[in-house]
């Protein structure tokens, strides 16, 4: 039997090690090789005990029992369960009454499924660049790409930070436009003690078993604020013969884990904080920013890379990050790449089959083209930054958190060796030259 | 003896064991439960590749998208239900309904006919199967001999087979079968568990 147990303890990291030779030069990783893997979701005795009492209910009275639960959790007047975050946020888009050749405006920088349920409510997506300090859509970009045919602003939480609602709420009232949050990233966080999901008009949530708070399996939520938009969804679903049902076995594994949440949640802002910190005390790196007031909820860890503050700035940005996602690897923390290319330009976007026969992109009198070079504060994002995302998610121990900040300390006091892996990858592509990256 | 085998695979027992592996998302590269339910249609139906999708809408949406019939175009479908017909709407997909041979062919599995329900299907290229009525949540699947059907059923999928294999989109090595529209259409691995029990106990009362 697979046991979530931690076997072999990871002995306390000594500062030392930020002086030892780089692993990737044959030096000693500061994780070692056997002892890198964390597990998330935790799955424990409450859990199958759970599953054991649901087993024995009625289907429908398990799914609306943690429907409840976690719509009292997060706050929100209304809530469907559904199959997955897209069925989420489809639903949400709509019961805020977005109708066939409505457009939508979305940040270029999330995961697909955000864009994708923007067609899949018949609409067209309409990109926004990010704002270059918490990768979130970037709000002074809204007014410009507002059209007679705006009907919604879905902004992404992403990787956990609270995208800036109160100005987009502003503009909304002044141009009679929803709300929808996509809150797939962002369970538990908030923005002064609201917590995200119940503060736009509708939001659609991924709850599946990647994410901070896990279903089992599959899953998502969409959370309403008034009952006409939870009503006009449900009808959506009545109209459309679609099936989003959330399974039983999904939502009873969500029980048991929501009751563990918030300690799920204290840890990863720990350990964020703790990294954070350590990262604060390096040249070359920088961690996440976050806002007063709002709190994060590091579904993911976004890492920049500062090559000028190491007099690395005559080499290209991209290869610098390149070499040091190399270089960190090899020391046991697995920072990477999540996302390589705006999601317009992703190939479904490119070619706009849509349903098929081009529709709903056919219902737009305007030629859209979905250039990625519209966005370059992403494609900027994507040359000069790390993330590192199950590793920080799962509530690690503080040993393991410790490992990961010496980690990136070491490669600080390294800028020479960085140069020559530089040297040595000759030339490379750019991230976003490469084909798209899913996730 | 035969009592003894029943109880050792009871629904709990699945899950639990299912749970003690750890893997319960369908994305997990070591995940089996969704490519063994995958396999048991395959041998039961006699129709080489299979998908499984979170709903009956799914895999019938998937079944018309591997036949590349979308929006503005249409559809045989015989004796359809009201909630196909609603479907089918939304999709913007007209329907024949009687005039020619379906395109496929679909079968509901239930507790009173899984004993024998790949005897009531007439062996079409093409079959979609609900295995909804079996209690575990919305699960179906499309079974087809036809390779591109599949794929392209998988395109639908966002992390069908391709993404999960590569994690890349299709620009090199699948020119021409880029994706449209793609649904989060997965499964979670442990309904896929309970329901590939069931099928390979087939006839078999199944109990808690």
């Amino acid at each position: 039997m697979r046991t979530d147990f931690i076997k072999k303890p990871l002995d306390f990291p000594s500062d030392d090690m930020i002086h030892e030779n780089l692993a990737y030069f044959g030096g000693k990783a500061i994780l070692p090789a056997d002892n890198r893997k964390t597990n998330f979701p935790y799955i424990t005795k409450e859990d199958m005990m759970q599953i054991l009492i649901s087993i024995q209910h009625d289907p429908t009275k398990v799914i609306d029992d943690f429907t409840n639960r976690y719509r009292n959790y997060v706050g929100s007047n209304y809530a469907i369960p559904t199959a997955s975050g897209t069925s989420s946020l489809h639903l949400a888009l709509v019961g805020a009454g977005v109708q066939p050749g409505d457009e939508v405006l979305i940040p270029n920088f999330t995961f697909i499924a955000t864009a994708q349920a923007v067609v899949a409510a018949k609409a067209i997506p309409v990109f926004t660049d990010i704002d270059p300090d918490t990768y979130c859509m970037d709000v002074t970009q809204v007014e410009k790409l507002i059209t007679p045919k705006t009907k919604v602003i879905m902004p992404v939480h992403v990787h956990g930070l609270p995208a800036d609602l109160p100005q987009l709420q502003k503009i909304c009232h002044n141009y009679q436009l929803k709300l929808v949050e996509d809150a797939s990233h962002a369970h538990s966080a908030s923005i002064n003690n609201k917590i995200c999901g119940s503060i736009g008009d509708a939001a659609g949530q991924s709850l599946m078993a990647d994410k901070n708070f896990p279903v089992g399996g599959e899953g998502g939520m969409a959370f309403f604020k008034k009952e006409e938009d939870y009503m006009r969804a449900l009808e959506f679903l009545s109209d459309s013969g679609i099936d989003y049902s959330m399974s039983w076995i999904a939502a009873a594994f969500g029980i048991s884990q929501l009751e563990r949440l918030p300690y799920y949640d204290k840890i990863r802002a720990r350990n964020a904080k703790f990294l954070s910190d350590a990262l604060e005390n390096t040249d070359l790196f920088s961690p996440p920013y976050v806002p007063e007031g709002y709190k994060h909820s590091y579904n993911m860890y976004r890492i920049k890379i500062n090559p000028g503050a190491k007099g690395l700035d005559d080499l290209e940005d991209y290869k610098v990050k390149e070499a040091i996602q190399q270089i960190i690897m090899e020391e046991g923390v697995f920072a990477r790449e999540w996302q390589n290319r705006p999601i317009p330009g992703h190939l479904p976007f490119q070619n706009k089959k849509g349903f098929g026969n081009q529709y709903p992109f056919c219902l737009s009198n305007v030629k859209r083209t979905y250039k990625v070079s519209d966005y370059p504060k992403t494609l900027n994002m994507f040359r000069n930054t790390l993330t590192i995302c199950r590793e920080l998610r799962s509530p690690i121990e503080y040993e393991r958190i410790q490992s990961y900040a010496l980690a990136f300390k070491k490669i600080d006091q390294n800028p020479d060796k960085i140069r020559r892996v530089v040297e040595e990858l000759g030339d490379i592509k750019r991230p976003y030259e490469k084909d798209a990256r899913l996730g | 003896m035969d009592n003894n085998n029943n109880k050792q695979f009871q629904m709990s027992f699945v899950l639990l064991r299912v749970l003690n592996s750890g893997i319960i998302m369908s994305i997990e590269k070591n995940e089996k439960e969704i490519t063994g339910l995958e396999k048991i249609l395959a041998n039961i139906t006699t129709l080489p590749y299979v998908s499984v999708f979170n709903s009956y809408t799914g895999a019938l949406h998937g079944a018309l998208h591997g036949k590349n019939i979308g929006y503005g175009d249409s559809v045989t479908l015989s004796n359809p239900t009201n909630k196909e017909e609603k479907f089918l709407k939304w999709l913007g997909i007209s329907n024949l309904k009687d005039k020619e041979t379906d395109v496929f062919e679909r079968l509901s599995v239930n507790w009173e006919n899984i004993g024998d329900f790949d005897k009531n299907f007439i062996t079409q290229s093409t079959l979609v199967v609900d295995l909804t009525d079996l209690g575990f949540g919305p699960c179906a699947a499309l079974a087809t001999d036809e390779r591109e059907v599949w794929e392209k059923a998988e395109r639908l999928k966002i992390f069908g087979a391709f993404d999960l294999r590569t994690m890349w989109t299709q620009e090199e090595s699948h020119p021409d079968l880029q994706p449209g529209i793609q649904f989060n259409y997965r499964i979670s691995p442990l309904v896929a568990a309970c329901t590939k029990l069931s099928l390979i106990k087939r006839g078999v009362a199944v109990e808690n």
